[in-house]
């Protein structure tokens, strides 16, 4: 009786703890079969209804969440068979990235469309995360050839588009006009950051502002605009699959910028964003996206000039990156919502929508034919960024590419800029991280 | 205990009853868990009432410690309401004012437009009410278990408890996710509940206060014929009253805190609660008046559980202290 | 552990030890019976919980430490120990580790020693101690991100009001978001204050349990007799001690909040935790490295508390 009583015990128990790992199993990584073979094959859409609701998975970039909004209503009116949910998936892009990752290990509640950024894409693409555009493209007659060519350019890869620009931006160089006046230099940015180190003591002095120029925050945004250091220094991160972030140039260029901050301590670094420290009146100049543009405008109490960033001695143009988010489609959701999702993304990206967009945000429309005429009358700035996307240049593998490798840049960045470290050592250290990044994360996952 | 009280710096306390301690809402709590409480007849009188060195000390090693540590929890929650009263100008400038220019509720209205908070708030009632009352009543069954009821191999269940203690419950997360996403409970209020409702720390600190109760109390019971569940509630319950409302702030203000569980398995604002809420608030570009508007929602997480600490306050020395005086 | 725990003194374990030790199997008397499945009837759900939502985790997690496996990728490949080997030998594992005992230290050591010494003026007969008691244990129970955030704000090098205080002296702002150094410094700080009122309390507690005679030291005059006061309650206060010890120790090594909303990306206050979760859910998404971590801070956490029931256990029979 009493072992019998045990032993039923036991066996509930046991029966118990097996139903659970069962349960748990179901989800988790299958270790049987080969590695995603991401987008090997063309989905066909012919046929398909599309679904009649999707998620929208956006973090609202560049504070774009009323005119988000407003395109879906407008969406709806003209589909009212698809509903789109608007879903603030995050406050950044990492947010939106760590709850698409998670909801893919879940295999479940995923959106329709996602908003990835630059650095993000590709890890989807390898992890066979996203599906390839072409065939929806084909399908929904999506006018390619439309789009601005560079940032389309971006989200091709093996042959296929994985995604479609959004919410691009590049950095641009702002200033304080009243600052600039009263040092008596001319109302531009610097064509080089010589130059502007020629000006910098001159605006320190009679601006009466903590600094002349401030470095943009270093989460998030170092790996992003000291591109355009190394650049003028004809440096870089990387060239191709090279980590030559130690190389003479770049490390003269980091040291150009530490030299600027400790010897002569007329330039800062932003803690969270250096566009408001510039509105605020901290600093006479900084660097920040031209998705900032609308809220700078909005909040300075000073004239705001806007201009290309400044070269360096070595390359005077085409030192700007490109950056921001594109829209891209899951590959773990079914056809019709693939099919919903695309018809939305279609419209979202139409010259007029872009255009709408472009003007709550200062974010570059994405088409050529967007009619700009009344968003250029009303904020005449976005100009300047839409005439600097032809002198643009391809962001470094190394931060684009590289799983977290933003986030060691800024970490090397930190030490620079805040620590006064060695920067030769460095960017030596910061070079074996990404190389280790690379073998352990990137390289089996290349095709070609 | 009461060695100190005739000699106080304050008339009122001075014309009063000789000891203005014992009379504390925690005398009763500690009372009831035998900490010896001071008769005030034993100690000598010191004759050197109101002399001037006495008062200085007494100030300066009674009060001025008292005051500078009841500040430094102050002035920053003080700072926090202050800033979510400022625009946007008085906050993001050079020449900072203390206190803002008016009373503008502005930022409020702003973080309750932009993100819905009353769901917010309304999800972490419910999330916060259900969790926390079957969490501790689990803990009061599962305990009452442990201690009174005959079972073999209790002690190895009870380590296997204190282990669960250990597993940091970031640890859980992904294989919680998988789990509840699976049963379909993302984006469900009980998606947030379920995972949480097991409860180690109560189960734990609980079964600590049983295991000091007088055995001669509940033999009498049982030899009256109580059942179990009598015995239970009419018993042990009642005498047991600090170390479960002890238990009950805990769960309470764990469940109302709780930050990266709900973050992982809601992505819709109808299911969030407030923390996560918060964070929504916070936007990568373009936050020139973000603080202002930070410093209200945080207002807003964190008076709501002020004021429930505020009602159990009294009980807190009473049962966290439980573990250390039983080991 | 087991045997230790069974070899408390029988008084301990409630009346359901005083009862006769029948020889296990004999007979089931119905009472027994009873108790058999009162005991699941009560206990069980609880148990069931824990076990579905704690421990099944925690061994998913061992299983998935051994896999080379990307966060949103659907296969993985087994790798044994490699992910262990490689955390140990990177440069992450002593970053890590530093990281997380500077800052377990610094947590644990300035609490406790802070806590002691407003439990000690707590303690004193001064009127509205019991508003101060209260309110200074009040931060332990605010969330984690509210505190994070409004600390966030009041450390911010442009607008906070430290940087504006520091103005005032003509003194700048350090970079507390941007130098991984001061981050720590940051956190840590926050932490304290956060936690010190629960040490505080706590302290106070184990104070007033204190024999007369030695708070009559502590009526004595001048710094002799605060010394004296000291060297006669400190020791009678090391169980206190020992339990804050242990408790603090734990919560610091799983201190996740306040670290997560302060310094996203764990520059200069990534302990173990934060590594844990970095690696699989901040840019690199490797859950199965993850993972491994995870089970490294486990093992720890293990280790304290088989310590701690085995100094509790020599206590006991010292006694």
């Amino acid at each position: 009786m009493a072992l019998n009583l045990d032993r039923r015990h036991f066996l509930g128990l046991a029966g118990a703890g097996a139903g659970a790992a069962a349960l748990a199993a179901c989800g988790g990584p299958s270790t049987a079969g080969s590695p995603a073979a991401s987008g090997a094959a063309e989905i066909d859409f012919s046929g398909v209804k599309p679904a009649a609701s999707i998620d929208f998975w956006t973090n609202h970039p560049g504070k774009s969440q009323d005119v988000e909004k407003a395109m879906i209503e407008k969406f709806q009116a003209k589909f009212p068979d698809i509903k789109v949910n608007l879903v603030t998936a995050g406050a950044n892009y990492e947010e939106i990235a760590q709850k698409f990752q998670t909801s893919q290990a879940a295999k479940s509640g995923l959106p329709g469309l996602v908003v990835l950024s630059d650095v993000w894409w590709f890890r989807y693409y390898t992890n066979g995360n996203i599906i390839p555009l072409d065939g929806l493209i084909k399908q929904l007659d999506i006018k390619v050839d439309d789009f601005q060519k560079s940032l389309v350019a971006d989200y091709k890869y093996a042959d296929k588009q994985w995604a479609l620009p959004y919410g691009r931006s590049t950095p641009l160089f702002y200033y304080n006009k009243d600052h600039f006046k009263a040092s008596g230099l001319p109302d531009r940015a610097p064509r080089t950051w010589q130059e502007f180190g020629e000006w910098a003591p001159k605006l320190k002095a009679s601006s009466g502002a903590q600094y002349a120029y401030i470095y943009p925050a270093l989460a998030g945004y170092a790996g992003w605009t000291l591109q355009n250091n190394l650049w003028g220094w004809s440096g870089s991160w990387s060239d191709g699959w090279t980590f030559n972030c130690d190389s003479t140039e770049s490390v003269a260029a980091l040291q150009w910028a530490q030299d600027s901050i400790f010897k002569d301590k007329w330039a800062g670094v932003s803690s969270k964003e250096a566009a408001d420290d510039f509105a605020a009146g901290i600093t006479s100049s900084t660097i920040s996206s031209t998705g900032s543009l609308l809220g700078v405008l909005k909040s300075a109490k000073f004239n705001v000039g806007v201009g290309f960033l400044p070269g360096g001695p070595k390359n005077e143009s085409a030192v700007c990156p490109t950056g921001g988010a594109g829209l891209g489609i899951p590959s773990g959701v079914s056809k019709e919502v693939q099919l919903a999702a695309a018809m939305f993304l279609k419209f979202m990206t139409e010259p007029e929508n872009t255009a709408a967009f472009s003007a709550a945000t200062g974010y570059m429309p994405t088409r050529t034919s967007a009619d700009m005429t009344a968003v250029l009358a009303a904020t005449p700035q976005i100009k300047t960024a839409m005439d600097q996307l032809a002198a643009t240049r391809v962001q470094d593998n190394a931060r684009v590419f590289l799983p977290g490798a933003d986030q060691e840049m800024a970490k090397a960045a930190a030490k620079i800029l805040t620590q006064q470290g060695d920067v030769k050592a460095t960017m030596t250290e910061l070079k074996a991280t990404l190389e280790g990044i690379y073998t352990k994360d990137v390289k089996p996952k290349l095709k070609s | 205990m009461s060695l100190l009280s005739p000699v106080s710096p304050d008339p009122a306390a001075a014309a009063g009853p000789s000891s203005s301690r014992s009379s504390g809402p925690d005398g009763g709590a500690q009372g009831a868990h035998g900490a010896p409480d001071a008769d005030p007849g034993i100690p000598q009188r010191r004759d050197r009432p109101f002399s001037r060195a006495n008062l200085v000390r007494t100030i300066a090693g009674g009060y001025i410690p008292l005051i500078l540590a009841t500040l430094v929890v102050f002035l920053p929650l003080l700072w926090m309401v202050l800033s979510s009263l400022k625009q946007p100008g008085e906050i993001i400038t050079m020449d900072l004012k203390v206190l803002p220019e008016s009373l503008n509720l502005e930022n409020y209205q702003t973080a309750m437009t932009t993100v819905p908070f009353t769901k917010f708030f309304m999800n972490s009632l419910i999330v916060t009410a259900v969790g926390a009352t079957i969490k501790v009543l689990l803990a009061v069954l599962t305990a009452y278990a442990l201690v009174f009821v005959r079972f073999p191999h209790k002690n190895l269940i009870f380590v296997l408890v204190l282990v669960a203690l250990m597993v940091p419950p970031q640890v859980s997360i992904l294989p919680n996710y998988i789990l509840i996403a699976g049963l379909g409970g993302k984006n469900t209020l009980w998606g947030i509940i379920l995972p949480g409702l097991g409860t180690a720390f109560g189960t734990f600190l609980l079964r600590q206060h049983f295991m000091t109760l007088p055995a001669s109390i509940l033999e009498a019971a049982e030899i009256d014929g109580a059942g179990h569940w009598r015995r239970l509630w009419q018993i042990v319950v009642p005498v047991s009253v600090p170390s479960i409302a002890t238990v009950a702030l805990v769960t309470v203000v764990s469940e109302w805190n709780d930050y990266i569980w709900p973050l992982i398995i809601t992505d819709r604002p109808e299911t969030m609660t407030l923390p996560v809420g918060l964070t929504l608030l916070q936007n990568s570009e373009g936050n020139g008046s973000g603080w202002g508007i930070l410093m209200a929602g945080a207002v807003l997480v964190i008076v709501p559980i002020l004021l429930v600490f505020a009602a159990l306050q009294r009980y807190i020395v009473a049962g966290l202290t439980q573990g250390s005086v039983t080991g | 552990m087991t045997r230790q725990l069974t070899e408390r003194p029988p008084a301990a374990t409630g009346p359901a030890a005083t009862a006769p030790a029948a020889p296990r199997r004999a007979g089931w008397s119905g009472r027994k019976r009873r108790d058999f499945f009162v005991f699941l009837a009560l206990a069980l759900p609880n148990l069931v919980l824990i076990a579905v939502f704690t421990y099944l985790p925690l061994f998913n997690n061992i299983y998935y430490s051994t896999l080379d496996w990307t966060l949103g990728s659907a296969s993985a490949t087994v790798v044994g120990f490699d992910n262990y080997i490689s955390f140990f030998s990177s440069a992450d594992a002593a970053k890590v580790l530093g990281t997380t005992a500077v800052f377990t230290l610094v947590t644990v050591g300035g609490s406790m020693v802070l806590g002691l010494l407003v439990a000690l003026a707590l303690n004193s007969k001064v009127r509205g101690t019991t508003f101060a008691r209260s309110a200074v244990f009040a931060p332990y129970v605010l969330s984690g991100v509210g505190v994070g955030l409004v600390w966030l704000f009041i450390f911010d090098p442009g607008y906070g009001v430290l940087a504006w205080l520091l103005r005032g002296i003509g003194q700048q702002s350090p970079q507390w978001i941007n130098d991984p150094q001061l981050s720590l410094v940051m956190v840590i700080i926050v932490y304290v204050w956060k936690n010190l009122g629960y040490c505080a309390v706590v302290y106070l507690a184990g104070l007033q349990s204190l024999p007369q005679d030695v708070m009559e030291a502590a009526s004595l005059d001048g710094a002799n007799g605060f010394r004296r006061f000291l060297s006669m309650s400190v020791p009678l206060l090391s169980p206190t001690t020992f339990f804050l010890l242990i408790t603090t120790l734990i919560s610091s090594l799983q201190a996740f909040d306040l670290i997560r909303i302060m310094t996203p990306l764990g520059n200069g206050t990534s302990t173990l935790i934060y590594e844990a979760y970095l690696q699989a859910f901040g840019a690199f998404n490797r859950a199965g490295y993850s993972a491994s971590i995870s089970v490294v801070l486990f093992a720890i956490l293990l280790i304290i508390t088989v310590l701690q029931l085995r100094f509790v256990e020599r206590k006991v029979h010292y006694s």
